[in-house]
């Protein structure tokens, strides 16, 4: 009885610690989005479970970091700096950068990090990440998808969405739509700091029910309301084509980051 | 009531007034669309002499064709051009004070000071 009790409790403290599994986030952050002067820009690439500040895990070495602008991509895996990520529970590995803003117009942020192996239930994530800056606001494409094997392309300007409003987007793999796709969405609810790597103090905490789900569409569309100001994540989990990695089950997402502000 | 007329006359004004300003807008912004987009432009020193505005409206529209004027302190135009297909427009780095008129017709005007202009 006591055994069986024990081995139920081990089983359970082992799925607890594999639990936070559906809101693995890859983040390529940075606060301001909308600029209006040349700047450098600071970014952090963080792996984590921004919704409940919960672990933070190590990231490999990006495979590629770039940004498309007015549809000519620079690649960015030279200002790539390693860092590290100081988040509630737990130390990670994590990347930043600076990257030169000046001309004015949208500039597309993406990353292709390197598959991640998720102990608890065996299997590679390797999250492309896109996220939006706009300088000056011209907009030159932030609607334009940048050729991802999977992303996530917005329907609603992803810099200046307001809270309450609706954001949709859809999901791309190989360019073509991805219909009945399971979206997974996460507010960046502890906001990690600049100059410190430590994340903040979570300003909300997960309701009960889980992860905040939406589904594709036929045309491949979701949409989702925005009911509060700041960063919202949308990932598609193993929407990519590649299906295997060092031969293990790999999960290629795709992830967004949009920002939301009050309409004051 | 005896002001009715009055309210009329000036809304007849205001209209007439307006089909003016569109009328001078379009061929400043060369038939862009006009309604619903601000002008937009930045200047960056390009550290060779040189100095590049880059024009635009809001709604992502081209500012092509839209005149920039150059002056000094003194308010004498020094240079004077037109933004090109790429919405671009490059020129010599006045040696005094000076600032950038980017004039796409009025009420799309924007004036930056050289003091604004960096690198």
């Amino acid at each position: 009885m006591n055994l069986k009790k024990s081995l139920i409790g081990g089983a359970l403290a082992a799925a607890m610690f594999a639990a936070p599994a559906p809101a693995h986030f890859q983040l390529v952050y940075t606060p301001d989005v909308n600029l209006e002067a040349p700047a450098e820009v600071p970014f952090k690439l963080l792996f984590w479970h921004p919704l409940e500040n919960g672990h933070a895990m190590d990231m490999g070495q990006p495979e590629e970091f770039f940004y498309v602008f007015k549809g000519e991509r620079t690649s960015l895996m030279d200002l790539l700096r390693p860092a590290t990520f100081h988040g509630a529970h737990n130390d990670s590995q994590a990347y930043e950068a600076t990257v030169k803003v000046r001309r004015n117009g949208d500039y597309i942020f993406a990353l292709v990090p390197a598959p991640y192996y998720e102990e608890g239930e065996d299997i590679y994530i390797q999250q492309l990440t896109k996220s939006f800056l706009n300088k000056g606001g011209l907009p030159t494409g932030w609607a334009e998808p940048v050729g991802l094997p999977t992303e996530i392309v917005p329907l609603n300007k992803p810099t200046n969405v307001i809270a309450g409003s609706t954001f949709s987007g859809v999901l791309l793999a190989d360019g073509k739509p991805v219909a009945g796709a399971e979206i997974e969405i996460e507010y960046l609810a502890a906001v990690p700091d600049m100059a410190t790597n430590r994340a903040g103090d979570p300003t909300v905490s997960p309701m009960p029910g889980g992860a905040i789900v939406a589904i594709t569409d036929e045309r491949g569309v979701f949409s989702f309301g925005i009911p509060k100001a700041g960063f919202w994540g949308f990932a598609a989990l193993g929407s990519g084509p590649v299906k295997e990695h060092a031969g293990k089950e790999l999960s290629q997402d795709a992830v967004i980051w949009i920002r939301a502000f009050d309409l004051r | 009531m005896s002001d009715k007329p009055n309210h009329e006359r000036l809304k007849q004004m205001r209209f007439l007034s307006c089909l003016a300003l569109a009328g001078g807008m379009s061929i400043a912004v060369a038939g862009g669309p006009a309604a619903a987009h601000t002008p937009l432009c930045s200047c960056y020193d390009n550290g060779d002499g040189t100095v590049l505005c880059e024009g635009g409206f809001s709604d992502g529209s081209s500012a092509a064709n839209v005149t920039v004027v150059v002056r000094d302190d003194a308010g004498n135009v020094v240079i004077e051009g037109k933004m090109d297909a790429n919405s671009e427009f490059e020129f010599n780095k006045p040696g005094g004070p000076y600032s950038v008129l980017f004039d796409a017709g009025e009420g799309h005007q924007i004036e930056i000071s050289g003091d604004d202009i960096v690198q």
